[in-house]
């Protein structure tokens, strides 16, 4: 027996330190894609701390609240050490507002195209979260043949390819605490891991009691199935 | 007690009762019957069940702040997201079911007399059922729901005479909060009739059923629950992989927007069951041309028992037949072609689909059921 579950061990433990240090970058993978998927807390977090440094400055996420968090796995106490630090002027921070306070400013200030609420924003764009990755890693020198609008920069993930948004990460935006090297391209994943969740808070959830209620349809379809034969045989 | 005591010991106290035992206990069905006449059974439940889950959305949705209550509903609502969900999926559902028993009809040319007046009804219930998933989708309060009922208003309250005034009063003015109000409250109403109309296709369909001969025939109860249970169990198996592994099918994206008057996003389209309908209308120039095409795919869809020239007892051809198969394709084909609306060739193609569809009906049905009775 013990020379059947010697291997298995062996790949159970490689699993297990890969998992301590995942590395989602190669090959680039987001562990809330796919039919079974589910949100990478820890990624979703350093996406969250991505979020909070670099694109709030411009960006509003309205539709969360400081204590949706707590589904990332922050304590109540670390979810409102992070509201604290953003108290608007009445001593409320409830959701992740605006950070302009007149409406007509972010439009004026990016020549009309308003930085948009990040909410939903994975659920808007096809192939929401690679786009977001392709976006934010996507900034290029234009190539001579590419007129650029005033205050434009060139993207070669954004339709048109011209964007008002500033190429705004970079290495080390950020410090992680878990030690992850904050690469431009894996703030990039992990931001895009963030507003996934941030998108679809319910996605693991979904996704779990999804596969409990597949089985167990299947099982009473099967089960419905042969009684109804069983019922019917009796009566010939 | 035997059934027939227990049927006379009800029907005494309480006639109806004694209906119900009867339609359960009374050997009066044929024992062949096929998986897919339960599709007008699991129509109404799955109706109920929508209209349930409706009922607990109603109230957390406000139409004054239409999209940030459904996002409420989906984020801050105890397993809100579940029942909105639910509601998006059992729509999908829903359709998916009554296509199928119209296709169906069709295929067995049960549509026939006596079978005429059920058929009218599941017609009218598709009907009813597109006006109410549109209003479901614009109630939404996306900026595809809000760019279609946007156009639908202004083109509607915009007409001279009686129907503008009309428009007018259904809608309270071009798509405005006070819309979705109204709008919401026509949803619950025309859904509870739908209901009805439900209940009334399943009567219908009973009188209808084929008699079994003499001696032959066999109770609702246990055969036919044994049947329905199993048809409930592999629908609920579908309904659950749609739910939880693809709760937006067939919903266009730019609904997860917020609906902005100021913005028109790009490519806005319909969720997949109006397509082929709106097809139709989008081939057809202008308002009127529209509102003619869809009313006109409805009428020649209901006036088919007419337009089948083979009589009550005619036979069933297999050139009809494969016509309508085809007829099946062109309306599929008639929903991706809306659905690639911004593609230069669809015009020309949704032209083409919908003179196949009126001439499928209006030409080759009579013809070739005429041809084939012979
Ligand atoms: C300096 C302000 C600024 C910052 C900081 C910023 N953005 Fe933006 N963002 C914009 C503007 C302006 C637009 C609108 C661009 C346009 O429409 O051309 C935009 C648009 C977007 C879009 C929508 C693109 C589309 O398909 O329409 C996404 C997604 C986005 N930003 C993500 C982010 C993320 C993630 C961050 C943080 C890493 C971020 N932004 C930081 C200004 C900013």
């Amino acid at each position: 027996m013990r020379r059947f579950f010697a291997p298995l061990l062996a790949l159970g433990l490689a699993a297990a330190g890969a998992a301590q240090a995942e590395d989602t970058l190669t090959p680039l993978h987001f562990q809330s894609q796919g039919a079974l998927g589910s949100i990478d807390k820890a990624a979703a977090q350093r996406g969250f701390l991505v979020y909070q440094t670099v694109c709030a400055a411009c960006h509003s996420a309205n539709a969360l609240h400081y204590r949706d968090l707590e589904a990332l796995g922050l304590t109540p106490d670390q979810a409102a050490g992070v509201a604290a630090g953003v108290k608007l002027a009445d001593g409320s921070a409830a959701t992740l507002d605006s950070p302009f306070k007149d409406p007509a400013m972010p439009a004026s200030a990016f020549g009309g195209a308003a930085p948009p609420d990040l909410s939903s924003i994975v659920a808007q764009r096809k192939h929401g979260t690679m786009y977001i990755y392709k976006l934010l890693t996507g900034y290029a020198a234009a190539p001579q043949s590419v007129n650029l609008l005033p205050g434009h920069y060139y993207n070669t993930a954004f339709p048109g390819g011209q964007i008002a948004m500033p190429p705004v990460l970079r290495d080390n935006a950020v410090t992680y605490a878990d030690g992850t090297a904050a690469t431009a391209q894996q703030e990039a994943a992990d931001v895009a891991e963030f507003l996934t969740w941030a998108a679809d808070p319910n996605l693991s959830a979904r996704h779990q009691i999804g596969l409990r209620a597949v089985i167990f349809f299947l099982f009473l379809s099967l089960v419905a199935l042969a009684s109804k034969r069983g019922i019917w045989r009796e009566r010939a | 007690m035997t059934t027939d005591a227990k049927q006379s010991w009800a029907g005494e106290r309480m006639p109806c009762l004694g209906g119900l035992c009867g339609a359960l206990f009374a050997p009066r069905c044929t024992p062949e019957g096929k998986y897919l006449d339960t599709l007008p059974g699991l129509i109404a439940i799955a109706l109920a069940f929508l209209t349930l889950s409706g009922a607990v959305m109603a109230a957390y949705y406000d139409p004054w702040h239409a999209f940030a209550s459904v996002q409420f509903i989906r984020r801050e609502v105890n397993n809100g997201w579940l029942v909105q969900a639910y509601h998006a999926t059992g729509a999908t559902a829903l359709f998916g079911l009554v296509y199928l028993h119209l296709f169906r009809v069709m295929l067995t040319r049960a549509y026939r007399a006596p079978g005429e007046f059920a058929w009218w009804l599941a017609v009218k219930l598709l009907a009813l059922l597109l006006f109410v998933g549109w209003m479901g989708f614009v109630l939404s309060g996306g900026a595809a729901g809000y760019w279609s009922l946007f156009n639908a208003a202004n083109a509607a309250v915009s007409l001279p005479g009686a129907p503008g005034a009309v428009a007018r009063w259904f809608l309270g003015g071009p798509a405005a909060p006070a819309s979705l109000a109204r709008l919401e409250m026509f949803h619950t109403v025309l859904a509870l009739a739908a209901l009805a109309v439900a209940g009334g296709l399943l009567a219908a369909r009973r009188k209808v059923a084929p008699q079994p001969a003499p001696g032959k025939g066999v109770a609702f109860y246990p055969y036919y629950l044994a049947q329905y249970l199993a048809a409930l169990a592999v629908f609920a198996l579908i309904f659950s992989v749609l739910l939880f592994f693809a709760p937006h099918f067939g919903q266009p994206a730019v609904n997860a927007l917020a609906a902005d008057p100021l913005t028109l996003p790009a490519g806005t389209a319909l969720p997949w069951y109006l397509l082929p309908l709106a097809g139709v209308a989008d081939a057809l120039p202008g308002l009127w041309g529209g509102v003619a095409g869809v009313a006109g795919a409805l009428v020649v869809l209901a006036a088919l028992p007419w337009l089948d020239r083979a009589g009550p007892d005619g036979a069933k051809g297999k050139l009809y037949c494969a016509l309508t198969w085809i007829l099946a394709l062109d309306v599929l084909a008639l929903g991706a072609t809306s659905a690639a609306h911004d593609n230069p060739q669809a015009p020309l193609l949704l032209g083409l689909f919908t003179l196949w569809y009126f001439f499928h009906f209006l030409v080759l049905t009579p013809l070739v059921t005429a041809m084939e009775a012979k």
